[in-house]
């Protein structure tokens, strides 16, 4: 029984983390409709601020994600105000234009972080790193713990601005119906720049949490965006509600997986979860809460 | 519009073709710059970007400084030529190996090959030598498969088969651990693959059970359900072919768990580096494993080799360097002995190889289906006190193997 | 076709056959069979993604089904893997079809996830089934020809089999019902056509061909895991890049983004040391920005609405 307790509690810790890595993703193709292949790599350059944050100034993680959000939030912004925006003007005989253009600039991202941090493993060992507490024989650890707990008040937070100040309800109009929104007012490119920035702040964000927990390296990136999509997918694009269920759902799935099943398939496990959902529920989560 | 089309589709591809191609041929010019002498090439290849360009740094390092020795000794003077070597990137990818092979081979038309270090890579660059004739020097690429096709123009010698890194762990395990039950765990890699493999063939042999058996994807965050699930099977002791990041999570969560065995052992690569020891902290304590090199093993030269190479480069160097390093030894004896530069020459000379080295004694030999491969000395060393010590066998050990290990609440 | 519609297809083919001749050093050859290889692949999403506008992000599973299929002729029964050539197509239909029929009931975004989702799953299956396919040891060959010349016949071969299948069905009616399930898949549902039925027209060839990519590939290269074969971010995606930066829904939008990708990787990796993909990163963003219906699509700024208006004849006719 603890065995299946442990599992859980592992899969739900880590999965709030992962929900708002996704967070940043699903508000993105809630408002844009694209698919953004270089949030992994959003992630892995807000981590290596993070990193370096530490290392020239011992500053703990959990204060360093305070420089990293502002600076990817400003970054991200400017990838889509001089990138992307550009690109939604042009007609293009396929719209996945878009998509490549995030690879490409994943790919220079990456590199760029290849060329200054060569591809050494870093981490960031603080004092806290393997402090575990124990509830009956479930051990659990202190930095996903606290770290789960930042996330959802994260999320909390991003929801109070989505639903009670003007410029998140904008950002929701965009998502829902851009031309209707731009007919209402609201300055479309300007949103769709702020959306990129906030979701590049959370991306952030999510990955500093995860700093005193794993490590650190440039390809770091594929990772998670792979994750983010199969929860962006499993709480429907553009709901943060949805975020935190699909980070849930595809922490326990894999945990349960990598326990019952094995750690090979785990993997596995998340794919199919998320095929079935895109198959059989495609508004993810949010279009079941709706009815 | 359709011949303007396709006039431009056939220039943009003979242009393409023509730049490539002739950028190969304006390579040569800086060589002909560099060599007033007369040369003879030895094209190493290496990830020297990518994923594992970590260890293609190193080894590159290690064989620039080795040959900088030799150089200092008249040793890359061979038959009146100098030994060049010519450094080319595999990008951490297959394609690019072939390609780099193709180049070196054909473009930069060197006498022999080396390098090679993932399975993957040196198994497509022994593909290609082997199949235009050319001889290849394994560097670290350690699958089983390479050096058991019977291929003569491929030598393995610095690095040992996957399945035989185990061979002074056996050994031990028969005298002292006895162990009744194992658990084996292990990364979906080549290496991995063919290292549990190994291992879980011995043990069936010797009748011992293995009580859990799980591949794993490497780079997961969270290895708790998997090992949770292992310590409910109460394994005497635990066997896991790991690298450095998943090695180091891997002991930290056992810690976390409380999940005690009376030994851990690693299978080489990812147990040994000092970023394992930087990672998991006080959880590396006691921790064994198989390698086929430690800085304080007895072959002459090896602690000034990790000694130099702290200095200069500020890093402390593992089994992979002390491999490049050796290999580089190897080369310029090998080439110092040959008759000729041909790659048969070259090919009699490194199988008649008969060398001592940082890494032991290397010779080239057919044996147990292996063809032109080294019998690899291989030695079980274990954390203590934060230093790796040699404990078995016991002529080469610098400490005494800490067996049972104690538990994680008795250790301070 | 008219005389002047002859010209240039016979040009290229002469100057393709006649190339290994006067390249004689097989570092070039090389080059050219792994541009052929990607044109190859190119051409078969195209057909799918270009023209038919679904965009698959998962076709590296076609492509490693066809790798292993030969792979594991030889691994399983000996036979040579130049069988795989037959199997290796076939396997990869088969498969496309319930692929097919599960992935086409989602649209755009959707679409392209659950390729993504597919790949990727194969790829971990095939790693994890070790007794089946050797996991990620992989299955090495020894290669048959000890030259280049023969294998840049059978991928020229392969190539030209694929712009004439191409060409075949983007030229016929099947052409113009892909770009009008591409440009309006309702409005086409709502003229009658059988959307699904017509998207798996699209689907088999592409995965046909994929597949026979990948055979070939297990053949030339003498080595395979899924680790590379199902990659998806060495083979999905890039197939995808390499056909944009060439020009999607133009026939030789593979060819020439595939002669860009292949040989401007291999010089900067051999000129630029450890900033090779760094400027491959950053040439894909400028390729995109500037040309972002890829080189051939911005040939004939006016011809791109004709592109799009008429759909197959790729600006045969006019001017």
């Amino acid at each position: 029984m603890s065995l299946f307790g442990q599992t859980v509690i592992c899969g739900i810790l880590l999965g709030g983390m992962y929900a708002l890595i996704a967070i940043g993703m699903t508000l993105i193709m809630g408002v844009m409709k694209i698919i953004n292949l270089a949030h992994g790599a959003l992630v892995m350059v807000g981590m290596y601020i993070t990193y370096v944050c530490y290392k020239s100034w011992g500053l703990d993680p959990y204060l360093g994600m305070l420089i990293a959000m502002p600076a990817l939030f400003l970054i991200g912004c400017l990838i889509q105000k001089y990138m992307i925006n550009r690109l939604v003007e042009v007609d293009s005989i396929l719209p996945e234009n878009q998509v490549l253009l995030t690879v490409g600039i994943m790919l220079v991202l990456t590199e760029v972080a290849r060329l200054i941090f060569k591809s050494d493993y870093r981490s960031v060992t603080t004092g806290y790193s393997s402090s575990t507490f124990f509830v009956g024989d479930m051990s659990i650890s202190v930095p996903m713990t606290v770290g789960f707990f930042i996330a959802m008040a994260f999320t909390y937070l991003l929801h109070l601005f989505l639903t009670r100040t003007d410029l998140g309800r904008s950002i929701r109009a965009t998502a829902q119906d851009r031309n209707a929104a731009v007919y209402m007012g609201v300055n479309a490119p300007r949103v769709t720049v702020i959306t990129f920035g906030i979701g590049s702040a959370l991306a952030a964000a999510g990955g500093s949490l995860l700093l005193p927990l794993f490590y650190l390296w440039p390809d770091i990136g594929h990772l998670f965006t792979a994750k983010a999509f199969i929860i962006t997918i499993l709480g429907g694009m553009g709901s943060t509600m949805g975020a935190i269920f699909g980070g849930l759902t595809l922490g326990i799935a894999e945990s349960l997986g990598a326990t019952y099943i094995s750690m090979g398939y785990k993997d596995v496990v998340g794919l199919v979860i998320f095929l079935f959902v895109l198959l059989f529920i495609p508004g993810g989560f949010k279009s079941l809460t709706k009815r | 519009m359709k011949r303007i089309t396709g006039i431009f589709v056939a220039a943009v591809m003979i242009i393409g073709i023509m730049v490539v191609g002739g950028c190969g041929g304006g390579g040569a010019k800086p060589q002909e710059q560099a060599a007033k002498k007369e040369t003879v090439k030895v094209g190493v290849i290496l990830p020297l970007t990518g994923s594992e360009a970590m260890f293609g740094a190193m080894e590159k390092n290690s064989m620039e400084m080795a040959y900088e020795e030799l150089k200092a000794a008249g040793k890359t003077t061979v038959g009146g030529k100098e030994i060049e070597l010519k450094f080319e990137d595999d990008q951490s990818k297959q394609d690019a190996a072939k390609a780099a092979a193709e180049k070196l081979i054909n473009q930069d038309k060197v006498a022999m090959l080396s390098g090679g270090y993932s399975s993957a890579n040196t198994n497509v660059i022994a593909g290609t030598a082997q199949s235009k004739g050319i001889p290849f020097l394994i560097v670290t690429g350690s699958a089983d498969e390479i050096t058991k096709q019977g291929w003569q123009w491929i030598f393995r010698g610095t690095a040992a088969p996957a399945s035989k890194y185990t061979g002074a762990l056996w050994d031990l395990m028969d005298k002292v651990i006895k162990p009744k039950s194992v658990a084996l765990i292990y990364e979906n890699t080549d290496f991995g693959t063919s290292s549990a493999k190994g291992f879980r063939k011995v043990c069936q042999d010797k009748g011992i059970n293995i009580v859990f058996d799980q591949a794993y994807e490497k780079g997961a965050i969270d290895f708790k359900p998997m090992l949770a699930n292992m310590k409910k099977t109460n394994p005497d002791v635990v066997f896991a072919v790991s690298y450095v990041m998943d090695a180091s999570l891997i002991t930290k969560q056992m810690k976390e768990l409380d999940f005690n065995t009376k030994l851990f052992i690693g299978g080489a690569a990812g147990y040994t580096m000092p970023e394992f020891k930087e990672n998991a902290g006080d959880a590396s304590e006691y921790v064994a494993s198989t390698t086929l090199w430690i800085p304080n093993v007895a072959w002459k030269g090896a602690a000034d080799y990790f000694k130099k190479y702290k200095e200069k480069y500020g890093k402390e160097p593992d089994y992979h360097g002390a491999q490049a390093y050796a290999t580089m030894y190897i080369i310029a004896d090998a080439l110092g002995r040959a008759k000729d530069f041909t790659p048969e020459g070259i090919r009699q000379a490194l199988k008649s190889t008969d060398l001592m080295t940082i890494m032991g004694p290397i010779k080239f030999e057919d044996w147990e289906g292996y063809t032109n491969q080294d019998k690899p000395t291989t030695y079980v060393v274990q954390w203590q006190k934060g230093k790796l010590e040699v404990v078995w066998p016991e002529e080469a050990a610098s400490a005494k193997l800490v067996f049972p290990v104690p538990n994680w609440k008795e250790r301070k | 076709m008219t005389a002047k519609g002859w010209l240039t297809p016979t040009v290229i083919a002469v100057v393709a056959l006649v190339l290994p001749l006067i390249l004689r050093d097989p570092y070039p050859q090389h080059i050219l069979i792994m541009i052929l290889i990607w044109a190859t692949l190119g051409t078969a999403w195209n057909l799918l993604g270009g023209y038919a506008g679904q965009v698959s992000f998962g076709h590296a599973a076609f492509f490693g089904l066809g790798a292993y299929s030969a792979g594991l002729l030889f691994f399983h029964l000996k036979i040579s893997t130049w069988w795989g050539l037959l199997l290796g197509p076939l396997v990869a239909t088969a498969v496309a079809v319930p692929i097919g029929l599960i992935c086409f009931r989602l649209r755009g975004p959707y679409f392209a996830l659950a390729t993504l989702a597919l790949g990727e799953i194969f790829r971990l299956v095939f790693t994890n089934w070790v007794s089946f396919t050797r996991g990620a040891q992989g299955i090495l060959i020894l290669s048959t020809f000890p030259t280049k010349v023969p294998y840049y016949y059978i991928a020229l071969a392969i190539w030209g089999l694929a712009m004439f299948t191409l060409n075949r069905l983007i030229n016929s009616k099947l052409g113009y019902y892909f770009v009008s399930i591409r440009e309006d898949q309702d409005a086409a549902e709502s003229l009658g056509i059988p959307t699904t039925r017509y998207k798996m027209y699209a689907l088999l060839p592409s995965a046909f061909l994929a597949g026979l990519t990948g055979a070939f590939y297990m053949n030339y290269i003498a080595f395979i895991d899924p680790h590379v074969v199902f990659s998806l971010g060495d083979i999905s995606v890039m197939v995808i890049l390499v056909v944009m930066m060439g020009g999607v829904a133009n026939p030789w939008g593979a060819p020439v983004g595939a002669a860009i990708y292949i040989a401007l990787n291999e010089i900067f990796r051999a000129w630029l040391g450890s900033a090779n993909v760094l400027a491959f990163g950053i040439l894909v963003c400028l390729v995109i920005l500037f040309l972002p219906n890829g080189v051939m699509g911005e040939l004939g700024q006016i011809r791109r609405t004709a592109f799009r208006q008429k759909p197959a004849a790729a600006g045969g006719g006019q001017k």
